[in-house]
């Protein structure tokens, strides 16, 4: 029997180079991947042309569900919320009583026809001089609520009032 | 007549040039793609809220209106007049009106209906309710049109 010997064996040279260059693509590759910036999420809403009369019924023939929101003249911050006309209080505890009471109108308003929600629409009239970060805070309140994760949807057509003027 | 042929040998692809330029090319692109993407004014501090979620279908039109205070490094208010910033150029609510009318002319001249473009309004948390309530109204004014409007928030963390 022959029994060979290892002798003809070359020796493999490992190539670091290029395997340093795919590894740093790679790190760039995921630093651009990364976000670093919060992102960032939108909420469509309306505002009609001109300056209709407080009690218009909206072209849905529904009367608008009016969320009303007055600023404290000083501070701009929330001094008090109502809907439809029920003061709800301030605080930023208020959103989460009004999100309370918009689910009990969509409840009613499921109860009484389907469509009847599509065509609902919310309008905001706040304060000249409130805190811009309080009509998302109203509108957020309104268009729904994170349940596990998911967002259940409420109102989608949300309007702004006609502008009050500058105090 | 005898002809000796060389021994074929098998050639050897050697991917790894291959794969640096693939990356590469991935990485310019990105790049590029985030340059499109920035619209945004870091001088503006969006309001955060925990249902604030992009469109599920990409807007065909749409254009931003960053809308905000001077800040220093630090982050403080420096002046307390809101602006309409544009890049170099800032507007206050009513000097807005003259670029409001070149974005509407430029979406008429390339054929689209001003009605369906989306005025994206990236508003301070800070600002004044009736100024974003007034640069709405600006943008609806006849000789500009814009109908539809979205506003922007940051999407806070449910943790």
């Amino acid at each position: 029997m022959k029994i060979r010997t290892g002798t003809n064996t070359t020796k493999i040279e490992m190539q670091m180079a290029p395997m340093i260059d795919v590894v740093f693509l790679l790190l760039i590759f995921f630093m651009l991947t990364l976000k670093i910036a919060e992102p960032e999420g939108d909420f469509d809403i309306n505002m009609p042309i001109g300056a209709p009369a407080q009690s218009a019924v909206t072209d849905a023939e529904l009367p608008p569900f009016k969320v009303r929101m007055e600023a404290d003249p000083d501070t701009g911050e929330l001094r008090q919320l109502s809907f439809n006309g029920i003061a709800l209080g301030s605080g930023r505890g208020v959103f989460d009583v009004l999100n309370g009471e918009i689910l009990k109108s969509v409840n009613a308003l499921q109860a009484a026809g389907p469509g009847n929600l599509d065509r609902q629409e919310v309008e905001i009239d706040p304060d000249y001089g409130l805190r811009y970060e309080n009509i998302i805070s109203a509108i957020s309140a309104c268009s729904g609520r994170m349940v596990d994760g998911r967002m259940v949807r409420y109102i989608s057509r949300i309007k702004f009032a006609p502008r009050r003027e500058k105090p | 007549m005898k002809i000796k042929g060389t021994p074929l040998s098998v050639p050897e692809v050697d991917m790894t040039p291959m794969i640096d330029v693939v990356f590469q090319l991935i990485a310019f692109f990105m790049v590029l793609s985030k340059f499109d993407q920035e619209k945004v004014d870091e001088r503006v501090t969006l309001p955060k809220d925990q249902l604030a979620r992009p469109p599920i279908v990409k807007r065909e039109s749409a254009f931003t209106l960053n809308f905000g205070f001077e800040r220093d490094k630090q982050g403080a208010i420096t002046d307390p007049t809101p602006y309409i910033f544009d890049g170099d150029q800032k507007f206050t609510v009513d000097t807005v009106r003259s670029r409001l009318r070149q974005e509407a002319a430029f979406y008429k001249a390339i054929g689209r209906n001003v009605e369906d473009v989306t005025v994206e309004i990236r508003a301070d948390a800070l600002v004044q309710s009736g100024l974003v309530q007034e640069l709405i109204q600006i943008c609806q004014e006849r000789d500009i049109e814009f109908q539809r409007f979205a506003l922007k928030a940051t999407q806070k963390s449910e943790f």
